[in-house]
C-alpha cells in the first residue's frame, strides 16, 4: 500500500496571508511549485494555486488574502491513498497539507499523485509479469512430469 | 490500446497571435483548464499556461497591454488524435509538458493533459489486471484438472507415469 509519507514533498513552501500576490508568484517561480499553503500561526488556513494568482492578477487584487482558496483537504501521513484519489476525483480538491502532530510536515499535491499512480502500476504490471511468469513454467514443468516423454527418457 | 481521441478535451480556450497578455489571463482566470493555445489560421502556434504567467510575473514584470507572444511558448510540441496512448506517454516523458494540443489536417481539434493520459492507463490496466486475474484462476482450475485427468489417461494407455 502506497502511504502519503512516501509520495509527499517535504519542502512545502508557505506564505503568510498578508504577503502580496506577486510574493507568492515569485515564490512559486523561482521554487518551482505549483501551489503554496498559507499559513497562519503554524496552522494551514489556505492554498494558494497559479490560478488563484492569475485571477488575482485580472481583478487587480493585491494580497494573498483576497485570492487564497479554502479548497484543501488536511491529512496524516498515514492517511490511505485511495482516499486521497477518490478526493481528486469526486470533490476536484487538488492540494493536501500533511500534518503531524500538529506541524505542517509535507504537502501532496495532484503532480505527486499522478507520478504515485503511475509508479504504482507499473509496479503491479511487474509482479503480473512475474506472476504470469512462474505459473508458465509452473505448467511446464507439470506438463513434461506428467507425459510419457518423462517417463521413456528417466524411467518410471 | 486506446488512442488520444477518446481522451482529449474538445473545447479549448484559443486565441489569436494579435491577442494581448491580458485577454490570456482573463481566459485563464474563467475556465479550469489551465492554458489557452494560440492559433493562427487554425494552426497552434503558442501555448500559455498558468505557470508561464506565474514564471514572467516575477522575471519581466509583464504589462497586461503587451502582445500574447511575449509570453507564450513557441513552438508547441502537438498530438495527433490517432495516435496510441503509450506513445503519448513517451512524448510525455522526453518533453516534460504538462497539457499538448491534439491537431488533425493543421487545425486544433482537442487539448490532452498528461494527467489525463495516465489516469486512463491505470484505470485501463486495473481492468485488465481483474480480467487477468480471472482468467489466471480459471486456468488453475483447467490445469488441475488436466493434470488429474491425464495421469488417468496415461495409466489406462499403459504409456508410464
Amino acid at each position: 500500500m502506497i502511504k502519503v509519507r512516501n509520495i509527499m514533498s517535504r519542502n512545502v513552501i508557505t506564505v503568510a496571508p498578508s504577503s502580496s500576490i506577486k510574493d507568492a508568484a515569485v515564490l512559486m517561480a523561482t521554487k518551482s511549485v505549483s501551489g503554496l499553503v498559507v499559513v497562519e500561526k503554524n496552522t494551514p488556513v489556505a492554498v494558494i494555486s497559479e490560478n488563484d494568482i492569475i485571477k488575482g492578477i485580472v481583478s487587480k487584487k493585491i494580497k494573498v488574502r483576497d485570492v487564497m482558496s479554502s479548497e484543501f483537504n488536511v491529512i496524516s501521513p498515514l492517511t490511505r491513498f485511495s482516499e486521497i484519489t477518490k478526493t481528486l476525483r469526486e470533490r476536484k480538491i487538488k492540494k493536501f497539507p500533511v500534518i503531524e502532530d500538529d506541524k505542517l510536515i509535507g504537502l501532496v499535491t495532484e503532480t505527486d499523485i499522478v507520478e504515485a499512480t503511475r509508479d504504482f502500476t507499473r509496479f503491479h504490471e511487474i509482479v503480473q509479469e512475474a506472476i504470469l511468469a512462474i505459473f508458465g513454467l509452473a505448467t511446464a514443468f507439470f506438463l513434461f512430469y506428467f507425459s510419457p516423454l518423462r517417463a521413456s527418457i528417466f524411467g518410471s | 490500446m486506446a488512442k488520444i481521441r477518446k481522451i482529449m478535451l474538445t473545447n479549448v480556450a484559443t486565441l489569436n497571435t494579435e491577442a494581448k497578455i491580458g485577454d490570456a489571463a482573463k481566459l485563464l482566470a474563467e475556465n479550469d483548464m489551465g492554458c489557452v493555445v494560440v492559433l493562427e489560421n487554425k494552426a497552434p502556434v503558442g501555448i500559455v499556461t498558468e505557470l508561464d504567467f506565474v514564471r514572467n510575473l516575477n522575471s519581466k514584470n509583464i504589462n497586461l497591454k503587451d502582445p500574447i507572444e511575449k509570453i507564450m511558448t513557441s513552438p508547441v510540441t502537438f498530438m495527433t488524435p490517432t495516435m496510441k496512448l503509450d506513445e503519448a506517454l513517451k512524448i510525455v516523458d522526453t518533453k516534460k509538458f504538462r497539457k499538448y494540443p491534439v491537431v488533425e489536417n493543421q487545425e486544433l481539434v482537442g487539448l490532452v493533459t498528461k494527467k489525463d493520459i495516465i489516469n486512463f492507463i491505470s484505470d485501463n490496466l486495473r481492468l485488465h489486471r481483474n480480467i487477468q486475474n480471472v482468467v489466471l484462476v480459471l486456468f488453475v482450475l483447467f490445469e488441475f484438472f488436466v493434470f488429474v485427468l491425464s495421469s488417468y489417461v496415461y495409466k489406462f494407455l499403459h504409456l508410464g507415469a
